[in-house]
């Protein structure tokens, strides 16, 4: 008889969380010792707007979101996730994580394979990068390889990118010099509010679940403030668990650059929180999280960096919707379900990711749509209501516009409490959505702040 | 396969084309928690109109969304004009795009802030279950 309750949280990813973050500042001291140059990080701009920083990606691997990632890739590895979404290793991975710099930078820091880089942000040590390996990228080159064209992938590519997508302007606009190797944070991060208490990187995120006594738990990704048709998808896919509904349900929040336009991050994780403290789902079912990750916008791509990040924080299912993590209309609307119900051949998926070797654990709930529908006097799941002409399908930027004409959404649309998080954020920043002045200073100031270090004296010159 | 724009009707709006036949046009949607016009707008034209404004898109539903509040507030001025809901609505609100030039570049960086009471979240938030790292 195959087994059916699920009594444990699944592996990580790759078989082992990684956890490359010092916390003790004397061996700290003497890694920076080690290291020959001194590097300040600098955000990654398009048109001079800030679209990534490096650091954020550094978070995510020292804290094993991205297990069994340990670093910034090297040639063959880049080569091997363009070519087949896999890492040399044969685990899934959809994304190159690089760090890249300038040429001119380069020249400047003298450094190569073998050397250590200290990395600095915020004018203080952060992280150590192991040189092994420098190459260089042709950067419209890994962005056309990164998202796919509708020649090379038909199944699910619509249109070629171009410059209107935020995520083939990341890869666009990177450096042309890569530094490979690992990456080790030797000056621990403090996260500002209201992100402190968001925080819970995969080991965190794995403990609580034992201490909640949870080991059905399914994943919500967003990059939104919470409508009533995302919080109708959380209720009703967590019916998924195994004798009974899951035990958990985490949002884990994509926080990072994103494009003009979007809800500020603070307003988006404090508008899910509102959720349990509203009462809306009981808080001890219901975590907020979040990871630090500059969207990419590749929604069946994004879809894998999803599964990588939320099975190494010990999540069971995941919820893919229709338009998953998407933007405009470069991919079929449902690519992510595609990919998730029977793979795409042309990205090295024969099958759906949990049937590939090197796959995940995780198991999708490809959800169709919810839309409000006024003859079933609720939030009507699409394969159920067939009220055709009458039902309204929710829109975030139907929502966005309604916001930006001064229309306060209506209880159908907005729990009351989770408009109020969007006007407590709109008077902070004076504007309740992203615009330019918001991310630059919001790329300024970071999500986080770091502690002082001193650098030692052969670096200080 | 054309496309949407959408006008948001409410009483303001809905008292200036009282008694007209854009009237009876007006349709609820959310179980009549909202009101609105709905033009439908040929592809070339759609296009035209995304490309004037930087944030807007076509969203799932087929609509052009995220044109600036300005920009809705002179296509139902058109629309009250023109008593119409054809495409020439669009048309001649695009052709009037430099009027409201200044408004839409106030609009993307400041938006008057509703005066709403938030003490009932903030109430909330003082003691929250998940607790900083």
């Amino acid at each position: 008889m195959p087994e059916v309750r699920i009594k444990t949280l699944p592996p990580p990813h790759g078989g082992k969380l990684v956890e490359r973050v010092v916390r003790d500042p004397q061996m700290a001291r003497k890694l920076m010792e080690k290291c020959s140059a001194v590097y300040d990080i600098k955000p990654t701009l398009f048109k001079g707007n800030p679209v990534r920083n490096v650091y954020r990606e550094i978070m995510s691997v020292c804290y094993g979101f991205f297990s069994p990632v340990e670093g910034s890739m090297t040639k063959a590895e880049l080569e091997s996730v363009l070519e087949r979404r896999r890492l040399l290793s044969g685990w899934v991975f959809p994304y190159p994580i690089l760090f890249d710099i300038s040429e001119e930078d380069f020249k400047k820091l003298g450094v190569g394979a073998g050397d250590w880089l200290l990395l600095r942000l915020k004018g203080e040590p952060f992280a150590i990068l192991e040189i092994e390996e420098v190459y260089e990228i042709v950067p419209g080159d890994v962005a056309v390889r990164v998202f796919g064209t509708p020649e090379k992938n038909p199944e699910v590519v619509k249109v070629p990118f171009d410059q209107k997508h935020t995520g083939y302007n990341i890869y666009c606009s990177l450096n042309p010099i890569i530094l490979a190797g690992k990456y080790t944070i030797i000056n621990e991060p403090k996260f500002r509010p209201p992100f402190d208490r968001f925080w819970y990187p995969p080991k965190r995120a794995r403990e609580e679940f034992e201490k909640r006594g949870w080991t059905t738990v399914i994943a919500h990704q967003t990059r939104n403030v919470p409508h009533t048709g995302h919080e109708a998808l959380m209720k009703q896919a967590a019916y998924i668990g195994d004798i009974k509904p899951c035990d958990g349900i985490v949002v884990n929040a994509i926080v990072g650059a994103k494009r003009i336009g979007d809800f500020p991050d603070e307003a988006i994780v404090e508008g899910h929180e509102m959720i349990h403290l509203a009462g809306y789902i009981k808080p001890e079912r219901h975590l907020v999280t979040f990871t630090l990750w500059d969207m990419r916008y590749g929604n069946p791509i994004e879809s894998l960096i999803h599964a990588v990040i939320r099975q190494n924080m010990g999540i069971s299912f995941h919820m893919f919707g229709r338009d998953h993590a998407a933007l405009g209309e470069y991919y079929d609307i449902y690519a992510t379900q595609i990919l998730w119900s029977k793979g795409i051949p042309s990205f090295g998926f024969d099958g759906p990711p949990y049937e590939v070797d090197g796959g995940f654990y995780i198991r999708p709930q490809n959800i169709a749509e919810f839309w409000y529908c006024p003859k079933c006097l609720e939030f009507a799941y699409s394969d159920n209501c067939n009220h055709k002409g009458i039902y309204s399908r929710y829109s975030g930027s139907f929502i966005r516009g309604l916001i930006n004409e001064g229309v306060m959404p209506p209880p159908q649309i907005y729990r009351p409490e989770v408009y109020k998080v969007v006007v407590k954020w709109w008077q902070k920043f004076g504007y309740p959505f992203n615009n330019e002045k918001y991310l630059k200073e919001r790329e300024e100031r970071l999500e986080i702040d770091l502690p002082h270090m001193e650098l030692p004296a052969h670096l200080k010159k | 396969m054309a496309k949407f724009f959408g006008v948001v009707i409410d009483e303001k709006r809905l008292a200036a084309i009282k008694g007209t036949p854009l009237e009876e046009k007006v349709e609820p949607i959310f179980g009549g928690a909202l009101k609105r016009l709905v033009i439908e707008v040929p592809d070339d034209l759609a296009q035209k109109t995304i490309d004037q404004f930087t944030k807007a898109r076509f969203d799932a539903r087929g609509f052009i969304e995220e044109t600036p509040a300005a920009f809705k507030r002179l296509v139902f001025k058109k629309i009250v004009e023109l008593k119409s809901m054809g495409p020439e609505v669009i048309e001649k609100a695009l052709a009037e795009l430099d009027s409201i030039k200044d408004e839409i570049a106030k609009e993307s960086q400041e938006l008057p802030i509703p005066d709403i009471d938030i003490s009932d979240i903030l109430e909330l938030q003082k003691n929250p279950v998940q607790k900083p790292a």
